[in-house]
């Protein structure tokens, strides 16, 4: 029971994880509040449905939402983010919210209100597995977010551009100054964190078999929570406050305390709580 | 080029006025006005409504229409939202002039604009929102479907006496529909002894059951009542299979969808429910509906769709037997409605609340299908309230 309830918790925490990365890091270079990284995150569900007419593998079909979401994320950037530059913070946030509504209403003009299925087919019979407390399609969630994360670490470690990265996040000037290409550094920003959004998902459709046009309303709010709880463009901030929310809403929404507070609550509860006594975030600076 | 294009579309016209039937050419048509949520959450439930209701007109006009006359529908967008069908109902009172309604839409903007419609004097026929106090409203409003705890009160009935199980947990959506639902429930299995473990709200929308399945494993019960929509159903019976439940899943008419078994897959398999349709129904009503529905929209039709067919035909044969368009008439005419052949039951008729009374379906999916299991006509259960 504890270790099945933990397995519940870390998968969803994964899932969060992987919604919210996007967001932190497109926060982290621009400090925009990219509320239609959830209509990405959306796009690569739809995309994987398409794509399942191409190949039925998990792997290949993740890998072409991420292609269509990261190019659309750049795009996102180039038209309607980029002119808005200039202008103050509340105008890119308003532009977001309303790319976010037209995103959710193509979808649904393009592909209906119905919720349609993701069934692809997972390599190595994955999802055959079921252990006394986890099941295979858990496993495959969890080693797809795993995987990510890592490639995100490894990307801002260890290469050329995870460095442009920081420094165009401390000083847009001055980086550009010195040499670096900060308009391409922001577009690959953004084309990773969306390609990222996309395969989430991806994950997530598969996970539910469920992809609805609605289906980022509520990761919209709650991975806003999160990226702050984490600190605002704090990557590994980020992953932690996943977990910790996953696990957290595992445990209680059984617990009579679950009765008086609903589970999507929870985030919220500790936004606020956050918000009063470090608002920077548990593990932003200050 | 513009005048190519206005040809174009007096052909298209011309057509469509030859498809509504000859019957129907020259006389003036019958304004019904139908709320549906084409948009926004609820969206495939109002897709379903629309269809089904413009399937029920087409049959009447090519029947000859209303004593020679048409019936002509007005469809508006309410998005399941009761401010937005407030305008629409007086958009349809006031602008298209309707006669009657269909309230195709959910429990919430059917509350709202029920004394609307009350006032106005224009009869309105809830199709399938549960609530209680939309009848409340007045004289002038009637529904087709099920009251919840009326349905619940039947899953209960199923639990006990027809499963035998002696223990049951409650997975209860967090809004109206779900409460009205377990109340029903609570009352009818502890009347029959059935003893009840554990019951949990979630909320609508809500995506992961892992951790309140793993928590039913722990008590296992016989059999699990659960409440949602066509969604969290399959999210709930999906992952309750994946996790191992072995508890029997009863359900209602919100898992009463084509998408329920597409999205559950083999999960759904075996799982019971309660609802308003029966897809063995083997009198002509039921037939034609359900196979002009999946001849013309090439899909399976849901428990959804037929309440709401049932309400226009309850509208159009009051107007038949009231002989005119007089609101007034109308609505007496479908308070003394008796034995109507509807595609979800035989109505036998409306009592003093304009509650209707019908007996309750039990299906089970069985390969892939939803298939009769048995149906619940104890009045003592699904008498409804006269008050």
């Amino acid at each position: 029971m504890f270790w099945q309830q933990l397995a519940n918790g870390v998968t969803m925490g994964g899932i969060y994880a992987l919604i919210t990365l996007g967001l932190t890091m497109v926060y982290g270079v621009l400090r925009i509040l990219h509320i239609s990284h959830a209509g990405v995150f959306a796009l690569g569900a739809y995309a994987g449905v398409v794509a399942l007419s191409l190949s039925g593998n998990l792997v290949v079909i993740t890998l072409i939402a991420m292609a269509v979401c990261g190019l659309v994320g750049m795009l996102m950037q180039r038209w309607v983010y980029r002119p808005l530059m200039g202008s103050s913070r509340i105008v890119p946030l308003i532009a977001s919210i309303g790319m976010f509504i037209l995103m959710e209403d193509l979808f649904r003009l393009a592909a209906g209100p119905y919720v349609l299925p993701l069934p692809a087919e997972v390599p190595f019979g994955l999802d055959q597995i079921t252990t006394s407390f986890v099941t295979g399609n858990q496993l495959i969630v969890l080693s797809g977010a795993v995987g990510l994360l890592i490639l995100t670490w490894l990307v801002i470690n260890h290469t050329r551009l995870g460095l442009a990265w920081k420094a165009t996040e401390q000083d847009f000037e001055t980086a550009a100054s010195c040499g670096i290409n900060v308009d391409q550094a922001v577009a690959m920003n953004f084309l990773l964190g969306s390609a990222i959004a996309g395969a989430a998902g991806v994950l997530v459709g598969f996970y539910y078999n469920s992809v609805s046009p609605t289906m980022g309303s509520v990761p919209a709010y709650k991975a806003m929570a999160i990226a702050v709880l984490g600190g605002l463009g704090n990557v590994w901030g980020t992953v932690v406050a996943s977990v910790l929310l996953g696990v957290t809403e595992a445990f209680l929404v059984t617990s009579p305390v679950g009765l008086l507070l609903p589970r999507d609550s929870i985030a919220f509860v500790a936004l606020i709580l956050v918000l009063l006594f470090r608002p920077y975030g548990l593990f932003g600076r200050r | 080029m513009r005048k190519s294009v206005s040809w174009l579309l007096l052909a298209v016209t011309c057509l469509l006025v030859g498809i509504a039937g000859p019957a129907a050419l020259g006389a003036e048509p019958i304004k019904i006005g139908l709320h549906a949520p084409l948009t926004g959450f609820a969206a495939a439930d109002g897709l379903s409504v629309k269809q089904s209701v413009e399937l029920a007109v087409k049959q009447v006009n090519e029947a000859g229409g209303i004593n020679g006359r048409p019936i002509q529908l007005v469809v508006y967008d309410d998005r399941a939202d009761a401010k937005e069908a407030v305008a629409v109902a007086y958009k349809l009172i006031e602008q298209d002039k309707v006669v009657a309604v269909v309230g195709g839409s959910y429990s919430a903007p059917m509350r709202a604009v029920a004394p609307i419609y009350q006032q106005a004097g224009i009869p309105m026929v809830a199709g399938f929102a549960v609530h209680p106090d939309i009848t409340r409203a007045g004289d002038f409003v009637f529904r087709c479907g099920m009251l919840g705890p009326i349905e619940g009160a039947a899953a209960g009935e199923v639990a006990g006496n027809i499963l035998k199980a002696k223990t049951a947990c409650l997975m209860t959506m967090d809004n109206d529909f779900g409460r009205a639902l377990a109340e029903g429930f609570r009352k009818r299995a502890g009347e029959l002894g059935v003893k009840i473990l554990w019951e949990s709200l979630y909320p609508l929308g809500e995506q992961d059951f892992t951790p309140y399945i793993t928590r039913l494993k722990q008590l296992g019960p016989d059999v699990v009542f659960a409440s949602g929509y066509y969604n969290e159903a399959a999210q709930f019976c999906k992952q309750a299979k994946e996790l191992g439940l072995k508890a029997q899943i009863l359900g209602e008419e919100g898992f009463d969808s084509p998408k329920f078994i597409e999205i559950a897959g083999k999960a759904s398999e075996g799982v019971i429910i309660v609802t308003n349709l029966n897809r063995d129904d083997t009198r002509p009503v039921a037939r034609a509906f359900i196979e002009d529905y999946r001849k013309l929209y090439k899909m399976e039709p849901d428990m959804v769709g037929a309440s709401n067919f049932d309400a226009l035909l309850v509208i159009a044969d009051a107007l038949r037997r009231a002989g005119s368009t007089d609101p007034k008439a109308i609505r007496d005419a479908i308070a003394t409605t008796a034995n109507l052949n509807g595609a979800t039951g035989v109505i036998r008729s409306f009592n003093k609340l304009g509650e209707s009374m019908k007996p309750i379906q039990v299906q089970v999916v069985k390969e892939g299908r939803f298939r009769y299991f048995a149906e619940v006509s104890d009045p003592a259960i699904i008498t409804p309230p006269e008050k």
